[in-house]
């Protein structure tokens, strides 16, 4: 072999040899690409259709058409006072719901935690409304506060509380929903929380304890900077599920009375489906992607901070 | 003869077709296997057989509102598929999630639903031009007709059956839900003397009641008969098209209308229906005299639909309630059997109105061709005189005819007067004159009806719980139908 042939073969030989540059994909990734591919698939064509529906006019008979209609679905967003209003009250509703469902969620667990007697059957107890499907828990409020039947109504008018209908007045309608919601998801802070507490160490607190500090000190000191990623977590849970929080309302009072609790889901429902002004509702559900994704950002950039995720 | 062809019993003849119609069948499995199968697809028998067995052996799909009818027809349906051979599935749904469905069916162009229960505001108004003609079923000498159109109460079958032109029917009347008067008959006799030296007028329900003695009797029984009932009045104003509903009636009462071309919209309907007149006089006042009303009523109204307000009336809330005449079953199997009055509801300064509440049936253009054509055959039977008086006096449902003849059979001319067994004709009385074509009330039939109803109902709604000037709130209103109509007409 001459030295030139022999010199090919060689640099021919590290070519096979040389590692490949740019990504390769792995036996893990090869095995996950088809169910990615699909996946993407299934969630890119959608969202790239409601995006082009956002600037479109949908018409329905026929078959759905598209028809190109600028920035004017958009406009009509920012200038819509009837939405402004009900990303208010969203607001409103969202504080409200998941600052009571932390609150209270975080106590039942320190209770529960506590509790030597029953605390089985105490736990299952409270964790029963968070395995009832929301709608259930609709028909459930509606039928305990109908004001002919209903036995919160019922109990509310005997002790002079409350007469007429609970669904029916604004302010109480408003705060009967977020109620109900605190019903059905407090448990579920409760659990997550419940599952943290176990991971407290059990020597500092014996040690903080002998050292003199009193039960106060010891939750504010050990207890909740330990639970802090813990929290956040289910803070990211419950406001996600709280910035679309829908089959309640529409079980109840279906965005009444006086649009009280007409929340941002309601309104998209109401433009999508009952005026079927797909091209606006494609508008008003992105603007509420935008928002969930910069609350779920929120909470991921406070969960590294606690070191959770890298 | 179109007489011929009303389904009833079998005859020889019938029976003689049949017979020869199940032969052709089964001579011919591998014809018929090729029309396709159930779930819609229509399977087609040999010409000239019995014409209400051509398309047995197909399964159709009718989709309803969740009414008295429809549960009346769903317990009677082993009578058509002996008649034709041809399985029905119901599906019930509530009114708002039936229209989502059935638009979505209509924009997909599957045809999944071969009967449409299409709610002349939310259905045939704005997708009229997907639902089939009847014209051209009922003219088909190969099918059953539609026995006597002019049976249908004439305007039953103007509103719930056509769309802007006289000549085309899309649906045929099947059910016609009316707003009457109900009161407590029981109250009435107990302190009707004292009422009448109090309020100065004779207090029982007649023709001649207007709104304002309403209003007045209403704050009498909440003063003097708590012990028998807590308020006098109560009503469906919960933020829903139940309170677009009750307000209608007096609103037209008082003169007012929605739209510049009223009784046109209301009737046939229209695409443009004029200037939005709820800014106007009659209007404005007929909004303060129904804050002025609501005021007296049970304050649980505003959480109420139609049917929170007729389980209050059942449960003794209130002395009278304007309520749907269908309700009457409901009262008579209650506590109140006997009890309780009808007449139509009182009269405005311009006239008396009484809200029509009534729906057609209709057959989905986007099904197959031989699926329409067995989707006719159901909708003629449910809409034929002898099913009717059978879901009148069923004992699930509790039917509310839309042909006059049904009403002058004997059976349902005796079932007037209580005790009844047909307790919805207890309210003929009221019904007969609400029906009349100046007294019935037709909301406006356009394809921006959903959004302009929303409108409405909503500022309404604020309006009650608010309790300010009612003007603000019709300005509203008004701007809301306006918005409405423009966005229609920008969405067409």
């Amino acid at each position: 072999m001459s030295t030139a042939a022999a010199g090919r073969v060689r640099s021919r030989t590290e070519q096979t040899r040389a590692p490949r540059r740019g990504p390769r994909l792995s036996f893990n990734g090869a095995m996950l690409a088809p169910a990615l591919a699909l996946l993407a698939l299934l969630s890119l064509f959608p969202f790239f259709y409601i995006i082009a529906m956002s600037f479109s006019r949908v018409g329905l008979l026929g078959g759905i058409t598209l028809t190109w209609a600028g920035f004017d679905n958009w406009t009509r967003l920012f200038t819509d006072s009837a939405v402004g209003a009900s990303w208010l009250r969203s607001i409103v509703y969202f504080a409200l719901t998941v600052g009571l469902e932390m609150t209270l969620g975080i106590g039942f667990a320190l209770l529960l935690h506590a509790t030597k007697v029953l605390r089985n059957l105490s736990l299952s107890l409270i964790l029963m409304p968070m395995f009832m499907a929301p709608v259930i828990v609709g028909l459930l409020g509606r039928f305990l506060t109908d004001s002919t039947y209903g036995l919160y109504a019922y109990v509310l008018t005997q002790l002079h509380l409350f007469s007429g209908d609970l669904l029916g007045s604004p302010t109480a309608a408003f705060l009967s929903v977020t109620l109900m919601d605190v019903w059905q998801w407090t448990p579920l802070v409760t659990l997550i929380v419940l599952a943290g507490l176990a991971s407290v160490p059990g020597p500092l607190l014996e040690a903080a304890q002998l050292d003199g500090a009193n039960y106060v000190q010891r939750l504010r000191h050990i207890v909740f900077p330990s639970l802090t990623g813990v929290i956040v977590v289910a803070l990211l849970i419950r406001s996600m599920d709280a910035i679309r929080y829908f089959d309640i309302i529409t079980n109840t009072t279906a965005g009444g009375p006086a649009d009280a609790t007409k929340t941002v889901p309601i309104r998209l429902y109401e433009t999508g489906f009952r005026f079927f002004d797909l091209g606006y509702a494609a508008a008003i559900g992105l603007s509420m992607l935008a928002v969930s994704i910069l609350l779920a950002n929120l909470f991921l950039r406070m969960l590294r901070g606690q070191g959770v995720t890298s | 003869m179109l007489g011929s062809r009303e389904p009833a019993g079998l005859t020889r003849r019938q029976a003689l077709a049949r017979f020869g119609a199940g032969a052709a069948t089964l001579a011919l499995p591998g014809a018929l296997g090729a029309c396709g199968g159930s779930g819609g697809k229509a399977k087609v028998a040999k010409a000239g057989g019995d014409p209400w067995r051509r398309y047995a052996g197909t399964t159709l799909n009718f989709i309803s509102e969740n009414t008295a009818p429809t549960l009346a027809i769903g317990a009677n349906l082993a009578e058509f598929e002996q008649l034709t051979g041809i399985k029905v599935k119901i599906t019930q749904l509530e009114l708002s999630a039936l229209v989502q469905k059935v638009a979505l069916d209509f924009a997909s162009g599957l045809g999944n639903y071969e009967v449409i229960y299409a709610d002349p505001y939310q259905i045939l108004a704005p997708y009229h031009k997907a639902l089939a003609p009847l014209n051209q079923f009922q003219d088909d000498e190969d099918l059953p007709s539609a026995h006597d159109m002019g049976d249908f109460i004439p305007t039953q079958l103007e509103a719930a059956g056509k769309f802007e032109e006289a000549d085309v029917v899309y649906a045929l009347p099947y059910d016609a839900p009316t707003m009457i008067w109900m009161y407590r008959q029981d109250l009435f006799e107990k302190y009707g003397d004292r009422m009448k030296q109090d309020l100065g007028f004779d207090p029982t329900p007649s023709m001649d009641s207007t709104w304002e003695q309403y209003l007045k009797m209403a704050t009498w029984f909440g003063k003097h008969a708590t012990k028998d009932v807590p308020y006098g009045t109560l009503h469906m104003a919960k933020q829903h098209d139940a309170l677009m509903n009750d307000f209608s009636n007096v609103l037209w009462s008082f003169g007012g209308d929605y739209f510049g071309k009223g009784d046109k919209v209301g009737a046939l309907g229209a695409t443009d229906p004029g200037e939005s007149l709820l800014t106007k006089d009659a209007a404005l006042k007929a909004a303060d005299f129904y804050q002025r009303l609501l005021r007296v009523a049970s304050p649980s109204s505003l959480g109420w639909d139609w049917t929170g307000a007729a389980e209050g009336f059942i449960a003794g809330k209130a002395a009278m309630a304007p309520l749907w005449h269908e309700d009457a079953a409901t009262v008579e199997g209650s506590a109140l059997k006997g009890k309780v009055g009808f007449a139509p509801l009182p009269k405005g300064p311009a006239r008396r109105s009484d809200m029509y509440g009534g729906t057609g049936i209709g057959v989905n253009a986007t099904a197959s061709k031989d699926a329409q054509r067995a989707a006719w055959l159901f909708v003629v039977w449910a809409t034929s005189k002898k099913t009717q008086l059978t879901n009148l006096k069923s004992d699930v449902g509790g039917g509310t005819p839309t042909r006059a003849s049904v009403y002058q059979l004997p059976e349902v001319v005796k079932a007037r007067k209580p005790p009844s067994k047909i307790p919805n004709i207890l309210t003929y009385g009221a019904i007969e004159e609400a029906w009349k074509p100046d007294n019935i009330g037709l909301r406006p039939k356009i394809p921006a009806w959903n959004a302009c109803d929303t409108a409405i109902f909503t500022a309404l709604s604020k309006m009650l719980a608010d309790g300010g000037d009612p003007e603000k709130f019709m300005r509203q209103a008004k701007q809301g139908v306006d918005e409405a109509i423009a966005n229609q007409k920008e969405l067409a």
